[in-house]
């Protein structure tokens, strides 16, 4: 199991794209940008859907169940922030409701030998501090 | 085909010294290099009246200091002091693949006549990826916080994703590694002459971020190799033979910053760039003789591969089995050692050995027959660019 306690996660700055997906994060919801021409989601958010270019896009609240789609199992201490925590699983997760719209994370709670390609997981959050929480991920029940 | 196509040659080649941290300022470099390459045309300094680069320091977290950490073509120009200067660019979007192209079409303008670009790359002391920052801003908002520091661990992911899509296995890569220090060593100017590299040593290395280990991440170096280009006619007349430009392409295609893992990237910008390079020049993948394609990381060459139409989606690791990659193989491949083996100078080497093919310049290193010699000079996701160098106009 990767020991996190002495990780320094640097703290995601908000911006105008950005903010609701955080003010939701904070509230324990994951809220992805949604596209109300054509119904796409999409992450990171960006100024246009990178579907139909339409601009009218509003974020919309989403379950967090997916699959592993990648990982990376992180040894090398190069990023000083993270050495303490080597060897570690980084993951990428696509949403079942969102397909495209991949989410970076961490999988938390299990020894990070565990993160394999197409297994079930999904969301938790954790407080980094009073104004950001961050959205992780851990196995799904029926596959811990 | 390209109305232009074989109207501008690269004609001389240069290379600094390539230490593996800086002993002299990058400035040193990139001016030894410089002229390295105006005197292997045969030229004199004052001959050149054009100038470009890509300056970028891959690096992130250091101070960029013109001269120290990157060289500008502000630099270069107040080095130079060139009496008949008239053009110059410095390129942002593709990196030095980007600054060749443009120095072809100020050619083809007639606005210089000889044109250097260079490719500096500075290796700072500590950490190379220094990463102290408290927050994340931008796109790295979404990453950085898990741990995603350098483009390594992208990369990684992508890779993890071709690997388990195509049921391939990691440890087949040892062969790119394994082949390319072979000719390496054939090359007295990669970082990595004189080292050998086998199979068991690619396999017992550190893994770096699965699926990379040590073998499969080029190494950071400090110098600089320099080209000159000029007219088809003019090249004609110089000391080397000519490797003439058949076409060019970069990549049309790129995904929102920040989005990582998709492979759709990679094969969206390589293809559009290797389209046009193929349609402009007229050549087909079963036409080339001999392939330089970018390996920042190992994956990248799959990529590149893939996406240009080398093989199928999946299949670029058996591709290179069973001596097909090798000088005197199916298909040639970064016979100069590529960046896994020279050290991290970006791009410009995998040009300068595809001229020297085309040439017949390469040495110990040559291939024979060679008559197209195909270039991808960047990861084909973000900065990809594509050539291909041909012995005669045609």
């Amino acid at each position: 199991m990767s020991d996190w306690s002495k990780a320094t996660r640097p703290i995601p700055v908000p911006n105008e794209w950005t903010k609701p997906f955080w003010d939701a994060a904070k509230q324990g919801v994951l809220a992805l940008q949604r596209c109300q021409s054509c119904g796409h989601f999409q992450h990171p958010p960006y100024a246009t859907c990178v579907n139909c270019i339409s601009t009218d896009l509003t974020f919309e609240p989403v379950q967090g169940k997916g699959t592993i789609y990648s990982y990376t199992i992180m040894y090398h201490a190069g990023d000083r922030r993270f050495a303490a925590a080597i060897p570690y699983a980084s993951i990428i997760v696509e949403l079942d409701e969102a397909k495209g719209a991949l989410l970076a994370g961490n999988l938390l709670d299990t020894p990070y030998t565990e993160a394999k390609v197409g297994r079930r997981v999904e969301v938790v959050f954790q407080q980094l501090n009073d104004d950001i929480t961050l959205p992780q991920f851990r196995l799904a029940p029926d596959e811990a | 085909m390209w109305e232009n196509r074989c109207k501008v040659a690269v004609s001389g080649v240069g290379f600094s010294k390539i230490t593996r941290s800086a002993e002299v300022p990058l400035a040193a470099h990139a001016l030894q290099a410089v002229q390295a390459a105006v005197e292997d045309s045969g030229l004199a300094m004052a001959d050149i009246d054009g100038l470009a680069t890509y300056a970028e320091l891959p690096a992130t977290g250091h101070a960029i200091v013109d001269g120290i950490s990157i060289v500008s073509v502000n630099c270069m120009m107040a080095m130079l002091k060139l009496p008949n200067l008239s053009w110059h660019v410095q390129v942002e979007t593709v990196n030095i693949g980007g600054a060749v192209q443009q120095a072809v079409n100020a050619l083809l303008a007639g606005v210089c006549r000889y044109a250097v670009v260079w490719r500096a790359m500075h290796n700072p002391r500590g950490t190379y990826q220094n990463l102290p920052g408290t927050y994340a801003q931008g796109a790295a908002q979404f990453t950085a916080p898990y741990g995603f520091g350098g483009p390594g661990q992208g990369m990684a992911v992508a890779y993890t994703r071709w690997l388990e899509r195509h049921n391939q296995k990691r440890e087949k890569m040892a062969t790119l590694a394994v082949t390319q220090r072979k000719n390496a060593n054939k090359n007295p100017h990669a970082y990595f002459y004189g080292t050998p590299l086998t199979r068991e040593d690619y396999l017992n290395s550190r893994m770096v971020a699965y699926p990379f280990c040590l073998y499969d991440c080029d190494i950071p170096v400090q110098g600089a190799v320099a080209i000159v280009l000029t007219t088809a006619e003019r090249a004609r007349d110089l000391k080397p033979r000519p490797a003439y430009i058949a076409g060019y392409g970069q990549r049309l295609a790129f995904e929102v910053a920040g989005r990582i893992g998709s492979l759709s990237n990679y094969m969206e910008g390589g293809s559009s760039s290797s389209r046009l390079t193929w349609e402009r020049s007229g050549f087909t993948p079963k036409d080339v003789d001999v392939a330089q394609i970018y390996d920042g990381f190992s994956a990248s060459v799959i990529y590149g591969l893939e996406s240009y139409g080398f093989c199928k989606e999946g299949e670029a690791l058996d591709f290179i089995q069973d001596g097909r990659m090798e000088l005197d193989g199916e298909l040639p491949l970064n016979t100069f050692g590529g960046s896994l083996s020279t050290g991290r100078i970006h791009g410009l080497w995998h040009i300068i050995e595809g001229a020297l093919q085309a040439s017949g310049r390469a040495e110990e290193r040559q291939v024979k027959d060679v008559h197209v010699s195909f270039v991808g000079a960047s990861a084909p996701i973000v900065q990809g660019t594509t050539f291909i160098f041909v012995d005669e106009p045609y």
